[in-house]
Order: structure tokens, then C-alpha cells, then sequence
């Protein structure tokens, strides 16, 4: 599809009240012919995302390549999406299909609407629910279609079972594209379990199974709906896993115009606030037949988890910042990650980011310094005491002086050691880069005059004396010159200098063993 | 296995939900000793081992310093805020209110100083860990693996421990403020006191200057790119050490 239609067919989508979009790409790789406006899945998915905002829920499905779709679930991540992962592990000929659905809360009447290639004509149709048989083809399903085309290749459905489900299903047709029934048995308590796709049941639902991709938010923004489409409600999602096929659409969009690739800040973030209430991630196990590594392994513990990858590191002023925005919006209980990640307008920071430090911000608060770093709350000493107890506060006093004194002394003793640890390593790089150029000089040296006898220059460099270094047997500690170490001593403090004179007074010695003991 | 014994100890004494987090320098040496005595066949993929674990051991540092990092920020902003709202409320009537919190204040703030320090051990340590491992890497093997990596190591976040520092001093800065209150001057600081103390935290603290002295010794392998020894007055730590081991807690 041209983007022209691409467009097109979205702003029809609109002013229908389409809410809900699946959008497919087809693989170039697998269709030679067909061409996109699009080079991928994220691709339609940005461009969909500024123009009509958050208007759309849209799933997007069917990657063939397990990598791609990492790699598109971490953007997704860091584009501070929420969605969930269903990933679907039915080794189907080796092919693994995931689904991926981004989920956005969709008002009550939802419909589909899946975008079509179609040589002719972009046809909005809303579907309620896909189907495919074995024959190859996809029919999505919808009893009220406007605008039929016969591309669309619908076929009769086929009313899937419990059975069928379970099974692998379809072969791998290596002609266009791969047609696999896709159906949910929903287990859970809210639903019945198997849905059969029939033309008349419309009320398809899936229950993905949620990965780490599936944001638990605060259940302050729980405003999801899915009727009858696709796109399963969230409450649905249970820690089991159903059943899962996948189904492929055939028909995918795009045509070739260049993709845009607009830097991930430009999509509105904050949408993971308004996530439905999502049960915690559930465990996927996904026999990877395509030998790829993904760690898939979510944590159960749904307030820890970070989906977003790119660590960010945080500072006193971006926490001043965060502070503000919190405190603008009513308190740190009060206040979303939405709204903070806002009104902060910093780059490069993502609803994830902002979340989770909300979530430790909160707990900083609530539990002032109960922090889970320290095994003893050694609370009693102190709740008993009466501060008017002198004698008791000041034996207190001591101890935390003493306390303060050693933990000072610690602190004093790490800097001095990284610093010295960073001018060694520093020393190390300049001899080595020395040595390589005395190196060079002799190679230059030898082939310039090679008929002579050996380089004189060659030894020199080897043997100078070197008292600052004691013996070693690291075998990459190449000898050096002594002068050479004077070069980077520039900025030594005084204990640094006392340091290496210490160095220098300490001769190799081969230490023994019984040594060490009695310096303790 | 001087190190591997040593930093076993530090990880035994450590908080206990760091002690995961620390270097698996055992695993290390076993894969170093692997590709050593491996048959060529199986050696270039005993050393991609290695060095994937290696990476994933940085990784896992790196991932868990930034949080900790993340932490004690908020942590130290909320310490003042505590502090400035006490101190305010020092002039009300409700003293005894304030003293109580006062102390919890006092105890607090010098314990998250604690934590803090030691997460910069837990830097430092994990960086000699990597640095012997590479250096018996090198030996084992006659790789050169050490100068790029290490280098690389010290570009690491987990190592470029500036922040942490900064927020040590200012919580020094806080605490000195902190215990400006007029105390008497009796000096009477018994073994109950040190019971008082929160007594891990001040045992991993003690516990990692003694494992930095002793690494600093010197060794068999003492080189170019070795450290010197602790200048540290030996009195200082003996009490120390003295006053955390036979205290009834």
C-alpha cells in the first residue's frame, strides 16, 4: 500500500470509529512483487502512531523472524509503549510465530480493521474475528462488510476446536506467506475456554500470554475494553498459557515509500499509564528452533521488573527535576508516571524509566531507610531510649561516631586505590604505546637497512634498567624504560605520590606464603 | 586462590542481597583453566565462554550498580528532607518527638553513608577480580586480552563510581551537621555501644578494609600492574576489629 492509501485508509478508519487497527506487513522477502511503503511492521506502526495519536489500538502480527521481533520489541519498549507479548510457541516447521500486540485502551465499540494490500483499492473492513483454514488463505471474518474484495481471499471458515488448536497446525507454504489458524483458548476465570471461530460468534477473544513486555501499572488507568475483536481485553490474560496459534495474515500493506524513521521520543510517550490492569507476566517457554536467544524469563514479580532495556542512569539533578514534576502533580501517590514523564521534558526518558523510579521514590518515602540492603533493623536501642538519657545517647554517639570513622576510612582508602588503579592502568597504556613505537622504529629501521647487522637501537629499549617495575611473569607486561613512567605522574596527589614511592621501595620480592599470615 | 578465598569471605559477610551480585571469579578461573588444557577444537569455544561470561558478568554489575546508584539518590534527598522537617520542628513543643527522631535520623543517615561506601567496594573488588582473572587469562593462555579489556572495564558505569562519591561526601557534609547537636563529653564508648551499631553494615565495612590490606600485601606475582600496600595505621583497624568480634548481640 502507498502511503498515500495508507493514510487514506486510516483517516477512513477514523471517521468510521474504527478503533481498533491490525496492521500487517508483508515480507518483501517472501513476496517479490509486492511493494511497501514500509519496511517494516515498526515502520506502519510509526507512522501510524503521530498522525492519529493514540487513537488506534493496533496489533500487528506475525513476524516471521524471531530476531526481528526482539528487536522491535525492545523500540517498543523504549518508545514507552505498553503492550503485551504474546508470544506464540507452536513449532510449526521450524517457525516460530510470535504476535505481538500493542495495546492501548480501546472504547467499547472496537472494531478491526485490518489493512489490506490490494492492488485495486484500500477496502476498510471491519472484521470480527480472523480466520484460516488449511487451504492457505485468510478470511477475516465479519458479517457486515462494506467493500469486499474479492484479494482479500476470504474463505469459509473454518470452525476451529479445542482439538485443532492444540495442534500444530499448517504447513509452511513456502509460496505466499504462511497461514496458520489462529485461535485462544482463553483459560481463565472470566471466560469460557475455547472460542470457536464461526461466522456467527463474533466474540473471538485471545488471551495472549502476557511477557515481560506487559507493563503492570497502576491500576489507577484501567480502561480497556475489547469487545469483539481481536484484541483481548487484559483482564483476560491469565498466568496461563493458552493454547496459541498464530495466525498469519496474508494480506499486508505497504508499498515502497521510504520509511520514516522518527526518532522514538517523537511517538507520545506515557501511554503505559493508561494500560488495562494486566495480570502479572507470566513464563513462556518457547522452543526456539531457530537457535535464537531470547530471555524470555519474566519475573513474577511484576513491581520489579523493568521491560525497558536502555538503562538509565539517574542523577541528583534529574531527580530534583522528578521531585518537581511529582510534587506538581499532588504527591508522590498522586502523581502518574505519565503526567511526571510530561511535564519533566527530558529526552531520551521513557514511561519506563519514569515508573520505576516512581515506584522506589514511593517506597523511599513510606519506608524511610527500612531499605532491604540492611539484614539487621536493629530498631530497639534507640525506640527504648528516652532522649533524655544522656549517658545512654552518648555511648550511642560513640558508636556511630566509630561507625562513621571507619566507614570514612573505607571510603578514603577506595578512592585512593581507584585512582591508583586508573594511573596504572593509564602508565601501562603509554608503555605499551612506547614500546610499539620503538617497535615500529625498528621494523622501519630493519627493512631500511636489512643487510646490516642486528639493530642496536632494539636492545637498548629492551634492557634499559627498570627499577619501578619489580619482576613479573605477566607475559604481556612488556620492559620498559624507566624514564617513561615520568610522562603521566602529573597529577598526583600526595598520598598517591607516597604511593608509588612505596612502589619503588619494595624490590621484587618472591613473598612467602607465611608472610601474609602474620601480617594480620 | 588467595582472591577467590578473600573475596568468598567479603560475599559471605556482604548484605545479604548483594551476594549474588558479586564477580564469579571461581567460574572464571575453571573456564581459563579450560581453554588451557583444552584440545584446539574445543578452545576457541571454551574462550568465547569465557569471554561471554565475562561480558554478562559486567553486565550484571553494571545493572545492579545503576539501581543501587538510583536508590541512594532518592534515598539521600529523602534523608534532608527528613532532617530539614525535624530540625523545624526542633523549636515546638513536642521535643521529646524530636529528639526520637533525631536519633533514628542519626542511625540512618550514618548507615546509608555505610551502604553507600560499600557499594563502592563492591566496585572495587569486582574490578580486581576482573583484572586477575584477565591477568591469569594472559598468563594461561598468551592472549593479550588484558590492556583492551580492562580498559574497556574502566569505561564501565559500575566503575566510574564519581556519583557515588559525591553523594558519600555530601552525606558526610549532612552528618556532620547532624551531630553538631551538643553532646556531653563523657567518652564513654563500651562494648554497648558498638552493640548499637547496626552491626552489619559496620562488620562488611570492617570486614572490607581488612580484605583490601590483605590483597595489597603483596604477592608472588607482585608487578607493574600491581597496587602497593595500605598505608593505614594498624591501630585504628585492630580495635576495630577487636570491637566487632565478641560483642553479645
Amino acid at each position: 500500500m502507498s502511503l498515500a492509501s495508507t493514510d487514506h485508509v486510516l483517516v477512513i478508519a477514523c471517521a468510521v470509529g474504527i478503533l481498533n487497527i491490525l496492521a500487517l506487513y508483508e515480507d518483501p522477502q517472501k513476496k517479490p512483487g509486492c511493494e511497501n511503503a514500509f519496511t517494516s511492521t515498526i515502520d506502519l506502526v510509526r507512522h501510524i502512531r503521530p498522525t492519529h495519536n493514540d487513537y488506534f489500538s493496533i496489533t500487528v502480527a506475525s513476524y516471521p523472524d524471531f530476531s526481528v521481533v526482539v528487536a522491535e520489541l525492545r523500540e517498543f519498549d523504549s518508545t514507552g509503549k505498553s503492550f503485551s507479548l504474546s508470544i506464540i510457541a507452536i513449532e510449526i516447521k521450524n517457525i516460530i510465530l510470535p504476535t505481538i500486540k500493542e495495546k492501548y485502551p480501546a472504547l467499547p465499540d472496537s472494531q478491526q480493521v485490518s489493512m489490506e494490500r490490494g492492488p485495486r483499492s484500500e477496502h476498510v473492513t471491519s472484521c470480527h474475528t480472523p480466520f484460516v483454514s488449511n487451504s492457505g488463505s485468510i478470511g477475516p471474518l465479519f458479517s457486515s462488510a462494506p467493500g469486499f474484495s474479492s484479494d482479500l481471499h476470504f474463505s469459509s471458515v473454518a470452525p476451529l476446536d479445542r482439538q485443532m488448536i492444540t495442534a500444530p497446525l499448517v504447513s509452511q507454504s513456502s509460496e505466499s506467506g504462511m497461514w496458520f489458524p489462529l485461535a485462544q483458548s482463553h483459560s481463565g476465570a472470566s471466560q469460557t475456554s475455547v472460542r470457536k471461530f464461526t461466522r456467527e460468534s463474533p466474540d473471538v477473544s485471545w488471551s495472549p500470554v502476557s511477557l515481560q513486555g506487559v507493563i503492570d501499572n497502576d491500576s489507577a488507568v484501567s480502561n480497556q475494553v475489547q469487545s469483539n475483536c481481536i484484541m483481548v481485553s487484559d483482564d483476560k490474560q491469565d498466568d496461563i498459557w493458552s493454547d496459541l496459534i498464530v495466525d498469519e495474515w496474508k494480506e499486508l500493506l505497504n508499498d515502497p515509500n521510504s520509511t520514516d524513521t522518527q526518532p522514538k521520543e517523537a511517538y507520545s510517550l506515557g501511554q503505559a499509564s493508561n494500560i488495562s490492569s494486566h495480570q502479572p507476566q507470566t513464563h513462556l517457554a518457547i522452543p526456539s528452533h531457530s537457535g535464537e536467544h531470547y530471555a524470555v524469563t519474566s519475573p513474577t514479580s511484576a513491581a520489579n521488573s523493568s521491560a525497558a532495556k536502555p538503562r538509565m542512569r539517574w542523577t541528583p539533578e534529574l531527580h530534583e527535576c522528578f521531585v518537581e514534576a511529582v510534587n506538581q502533580l499532588g504527591g508522590s501517590e498522586k502523581a502518574t508516571p505519565k503526567g511526571v514523564l510530561k511535564l519533566m521534558k527530558v529526552d531520551g526518558l521513557t514511561i519506563y524509566h519514569v515508573k520505576s523510579h516512581l515506584q522506589k521514590y514511593r517506597t523511599a518515602r513510606y519506608r524511610p531507610d527500612s531499605s532491604e540492603g540492611t539484614s539487621e533493623k536493629n530498631a530497639s536501642p534507640l525506640e527504648g531510649v528516652s532522649s533524655l538519657d544522656l549517658k545512654t545517647g552518648i555511648e550511642i554517639t560513640e558508636a556511630l561516631r566509630l561507625q562513621m570513622e571507619v566507614q570514612k576510612r573505607l571510603h578514603e582508602q577506595l578512592e585512593i586505590q581507584r585512582n591508583l588503579q586508573l594511573r596504572i592502568e593509564e602508565q601501562g597504556r603509554y608503555l605499551q604505546m612506547m614500546f610499539e613505537q620503538q617497535c615500529k622504529g625498528n621494523i622501519d629501521k630493519l627493512k631500511a637497512s636489512s643487510s646490516q647487522s642486528p639493530d642496536p637501537t632494539n636492545t637498548q629499549a629492551t634492557e634499559t634498567p627498570t627499577d619501578k617495575k619489580p619482576q613479573d611473569d605477566a607475559g604481556d607486561d612488556s620492559p620498559v624504560s624507566a624514564k617513561a613512567t615520568e610522562g603521566p605522574k602529573q597529577n598526583k596527589t600526595r598520598t598517591e605520590t607516597e604511593a608509588i614511592d612505596i612502589l619503588d621501595e619494595h624490590p621484587p620480592l618472591k613473598r612467602i606464603k607465611g608472610n601474609e599470615n602474620d601480617l594480620q | 586462590m588467595k582472591f577467590g578465598k578473600r573475596l568468598k569471605r567479603q560475599v559471605e559477610e556482604t548484605i545479604p542481597a548483594w551476594r549474588d551480585k558479586f564477580l564469579s571469579y571461581k567460574d572464571l578461573k575453571k573456564l581459563v583453566r579450560l581453554i588451557s588444557v583444552a584440545p584446539s577444537s574445543a578452545e576457541s569455544k571454551a574462550e568465547a565462554e569465557f569471554i561471554y561470561l565475562l561480558n554478562s558478568e559486567i553486565e550484571k554489575f553494571n545493572a545492579f550498580f545503576m539501581e543501587q546508584e538510583e536508590e541512594f539518590i532518592i534515598r539521600l534527598r529523602e534523608l534532608k528532607e527528613r532532617l530539614r522537617s525535624v530540625i523545624t520542628a526542633a523549636n515546638e513543643p513536642p521535643e521529646a518527638v524530636y529528639a526520637a527522631e533525631m536519633w533514628r535520623i542519626r542511625k540512618d543517615i550514618v548507615n546509608f553513608h555505610g551502604e553507600m561506601v560499600l557499594l563502592e567496594n563492591y566496585s572495587s573488588i569486582n574490578y580486581t577480580g576482573l583484572a586477575k582473572i584477565l591477568k591469569k587469562y594472559d598468563k594461561r593462555t598468551g592472549g593479550l586480552l588484558r590492556l583492551p579489556f580492562i580498559e574497556k572495564v574502566l569505561k564501565q558505569p559500575f566503575f566510574t563510581t564519581d556519583l557515588i562519591s559525591k553523594l558519600v561526601k555530601e552525606c558526610e557534609d549532612t552528618i556532620e551537621a547532624v551531630f553538631q547537636v551538643p553532646q556531653e563529653d563523657a567518652r564513654s564508648g563500651g562494648p554497648e555501644a558498638v552493640a548499637a551499631t547496626e552491626q552489619s553494615i559496620f562488620r562488611n565495612t570492617v570486614a572490607a578494609l581488612a580484605t583490601m590490606k590483605e590483597l595489597r600485601n603483596g604477592s608472588s606475582t607482585y608487578g607493574q600492574f600491581s597496587l602497593p600496600p595500605m598505608s593505614l595505621p594498624d591501630i585504628d583497624l585492630a580495635q576495630a576489629l577487636q570491637l566487632t568480634s565478641p560483642i553479645p548481640s
